[in-house]
């Protein structure tokens, strides 16, 4: 049996994968990706924990139907306002979209 | 006797989740960057089956692995993007952002071993049965607040991409 310190483990390099990817790159689209691969990377270790360490209810599984929920409105909210800040000024670098900043 | 097969068949996942989440940070093509993206949710998928979270596996092939990349690369179609030379390719803050995470991830992961284990893995059978009954019981009433959040991020999206010039649009 796969101990689960390994799924833990797999959980946080794909968690902090995204996490650079949110932090480092320029493109929104890109950013958007990594979001989902965090997201991913939570679900992972719930479903990890929730197998391993759970009761019969296991209610970690049901805490990762509500992450797909999320993910889903926010992917579509999200390319939402790249679309119409696109539709405002052709980019999607965010090193450019700067327009509400101080 | 087929014990051997389940640390292979980890290892090979663990190589496609961080080898395809590493190339979506790093490479430079969009289109491709979405497709690994969705190999990476696979490969989740996979450990989920290896987890013995059937339900979950499948919700994670239809919803990530069909929808959201759907939905990604539509966005991608409707945003060209052209190869950007590699000078452009990160922000400008990239190293303050790379001492960070690595000063956060590296605790974790030196604290991620330090979970006790279970003495007896769960009884086999699936997760559909502990899921709808935890679902339709006691996380009713998240479960409909689930759907208005879902139409109201529906609606949210038609309205921010809504044209709101005059011309031959069906505006209001």
């Amino acid at each position: 049996m796969i101990p689960l310190g390994a799924y833990l483990t797999v959980s946080a390099a794909l968690f902090f994968i995204g996490m650079a990817g949110v932090l480092m790159r320029r493109n929104a689209v890109v950013i958007l990706m990594c979001v989902e691969l965090m997201l991913n990377a939570a679900n992972l270790a719930l479903v990890a924990f929730s197998r391993r360490l759970g009761s019969v209810d296991q209610r970690g599984s049901v805490f990762v139907t509500f992450v797909f929920v999320i993910a889903a409105a926010e992917v579509a909210v999200g390319l939402a306002i790249v679309l119409s800040a696109y539709r405002n000024r052709p980019t999607v670098d965010v090193d450019e979209l700067r327009a509400m900043k101080g | 006797m087929f014990d051997f097969i389940e640390p292979i068949v980890f290892a090979l996942l663990t190589l496609g989740i961080v080898s395809a989440g590493a190339a979506v940070v790093l490479i430079n093509r969009i289109t491709s960057a979405a497709l690994l993206m969705a190999f990476t949710f696979l490969c989740v998928a996979g450990m989920f089956l290896l987890l013995g979270a059937e339900t979950i596996a499948l919700f994670q092939v239809l919803i990530y692995v069909g929808a959201i990349t759907v939905l990604i690369l539509y966005g991608v179609m409707f945003t060209p993007q052209q190869p950007r030379p590699y000078g452009l390719f990160f922000q400008k803050q990239t190293p303050a952002a790379a001492v960070f995470v690595a000063a956060i991830a590296l605790p974790v992961l030196f604290f991620a071993f330090s979970f006790p284990d279970a003495k007896e893995p769960l009884a086999r059978g699936g997760d559909l049965v502990p899921l709808a009954t935890s679902l339709f019981g006691d996380f009713a009433f998240p479960f409909e607040v689930a759907s208005v959040l879902l139409l109201a991020a529906m609606v949210g999206a038609i309205v921010l991409v809504k044209r709101d010039d005059d011309g031959s649009g069906v505006d209001q």
